[in-house]
């Protein structure tokens, strides 16, 4: 591992220019260019905030915060994935001309996603202080600990999918409605605290719940997302039975060192995974 | 530095080739459901054993499926051997076939950038050379045109431009020259003496054997995966020649 980690080191020059390479050709021909990568999320949310407040009565100041702050960070997890999937694939008549750590191409859709990301998140705080008018929290110093072990959980996951997608290309469809049935285990759309309320939970129940959800390292770490950036904040629902208050929860400082714990592992079982495979990708017919 | 370009030592290479292959879930489900899976092993390479000393132009001829690009493939470091050792001293520049490592939406500038970098430049080292490419692949004027309004030949160019621009010692050619028009084949054989003036050591694979006589200074004929000559052109070409029409008399 670690003499594959020097190789790859050797090759920084190679990644820096793909991550380059991508950043540059994705919107190369279109008018609006890295704006889409802005229009997107923020239409989203729009859509979102309109259809959480006004149908389903959710009465939470500020909700569209709250939602942009999980959603961002989903939106790397979501486009990073899907992008690195295709990764070795399209390059596949240069894997098998040229020598080059192979890893390269995997993580060079992550780190142009990252940079997307990094840039959302700038964006996301001019709206936050200049639109929501919403103070600072100190947490957000944590903010590049949280995005460093996305990027890491992210890492790994991309170097097993895009092997695989080499040799089955199922893969890439099996990620794409992976990801579609994920989004809806994640807190975006809704808080972790309603999912500590679940309807139908007894309350010696509740804990368990909330502790298995965070378990999905994604998951805690939107929840920490959130909670790191957006004063705490009490949700209600007003149903069609009755109105439903959720007081805020703290952050569970264990389960978000179990996250991080598991995207290490996660990154190094991927990195092992792909290293092992990646001398058989030229032999492909 | 050693005298030794390449030294292969009982080298073997074998592929599974599955007549179903399992490159999608249904191929796997199918399979399932069959009596009994057929995979063969291709014996790609086998036992071969090479010494090229540097400053040597080889011909490999042979006919399709005999192992040329396979071997091609292993000095590159691109798949690894079953068997044997392999040992090269010296950077390697494979010369890459038509439009392989290009992107259609990014300028000629951009694609030798990433070229470049990729057979194992620095940024530093291309901006240097940058006037000498382009100048070899004769498109000044179109350096900072997408290269998805390239002429297949203008891309070719650039290519072998970058390529014969990294400095290497040893120089991998696959049928690269087949595609290119007159004028360029002539440049490029050009080329390929000044390389061999500089002492650098080349690969070619060729199914052209004027060209292999005319420029390699040794031939090594492969079969089914086995040196069946190696030696001096003229006689391994000739060798060569004798057994295809041998095998297309049998063969009527």
């Amino acid at each position: 591992m670690w003499n594959e980690l020097r190789e790859l080191y050797r090759y920084r020059e190679l990644l820096w220019t793909l991550v380059l390479r991508e950043l540059r050709v994705r919107y190369k021909n279109s008018y609006l260019g890295f704006f889409w990568s802005l229009i997107v999320p923020l239409v989203t949310v729009a859509v979102l905030t309109i259809v959480f407040k006004r149908v389903m009565g959710m009465v939470i100041p500020n909700y569209s915060a709250y939602v942009l702050a999980a959603f961002l960070p989903w939106m790397y997890f979501q486009t990073a994935l899907l992008d690195s999937s295709q990764s070795v694939l399209a390059q596949i008549q240069l894997v098998k001309k040229v020598y080059f750590p192979r890893e390269v191409l995997p993580l060079a859709a992550v780190l142009a996603n990252l940079i997307h990301f990094v840039l959302a998140l700038l964006v996301f705080f001019v709206y936050l202080l200049g639109y929501v008018g919403a103070p600072l929290l100190p947490s957000v110093v944590l903010l590049p600990v949280l995005v460093f072990f996305q990027t890491l959980l992210i890492a790994g996951l991309s170097l097993i999918i895009s092997c695989l997608n080499v040799f089955y290309e199922d893969t890439k469809y099996i990620v794409s409605i992976g990801l579609q049935l994920m989004f809806y285990l994640v807190p975006v759309i809704y808080f972790s605290e309603q999912v500590y309320h679940a309807q139908l939970a007894s309350p010696e129940w509740q804990r368990w719940i909330y502790l298995v959800y965070h378990l999905n390292p994604i998951a805690m770490l939107m929840t920490a997302y959130r909670k790191i950036l957006l004063p705490p904040i009490t949700v209600q629902q007003i149903g069609a039975v009755q109105k439903q208050t959720f007081a805020s929860l703290p952050m569970d400082w264990g389960l978000l060192a179990v996250a991080c714990g598991v995207s290490v592992l996660i990154f190094v079982l991927g990195y092992a995974f792909f290293n092992k495979r990646k001398w058989d990708f030229a032999e492909q017919p | 530095m050693k005298d030794t370009a390449i030294l292969l030592e009982h080298v073997s290479k074998s592929y599974r080739l599955s007549h179903q292959p399992y490159s999608s879930l249904k191929g796997i489900l199918l399979s399932m459901f069959r009596y009994r899976r057929r995979i063969e092993v291709h014996q790609a390479l086998n036992d071969v054993s090479l010494t090229i000393r540097h400053g040597e132009t080889v011909g490999l001829i042979g006919v399709n499926g005999s192992g040329k690009s396979t071997l091609l493939a292993i000095i590159a470091r691109v798949i690894r051997p079953n068997a044997g050792r392999i040992e090269v001293n010296g950077r390697v520049a494979p010369l890459l076939q038509l439009g392989v490592g290009f992107h259609p939406d990014l300028t000629g500038l951009e694609n030798v950038y990433f070229n470049g970098i990729i057979l194992g430049l620095t940024r530093q080292q291309i901006a240097e050379r940058l006037p000498s490419i382009v100048r070899f692949a004769e498109l000044e004027e179109f350096i900072d045109t997408p290269v998805r309004a390239y002429s297949s030949g203008m891309v070719l160019r650039l290519g072998f431009a970058v390529a014969v621009h990294t400095d290497p010692e040893i120089i991998l050619m696959d049928e690269v020259l087949a595609v290119g028009d007159e004028a360029f084949q002539h440049k490029c054989l050009r080329k390929i003496q000044e390389f061999q003036h500089e002492g650098r050591t080349i690969l070619l694979v060729s199914h052209d054997m004027n060209q292999v006589r005319q420029v390699a200074t040794r031939t090594v004929w492969l079969h089914q995966g086995r040196v069946m000559a190696d030696g001096a052109p003229e006689e391994v070409v000739t060798q060569y020649l004798a057994f295809t029409e041998e095998m297309e008399r049998r063969a009527i």
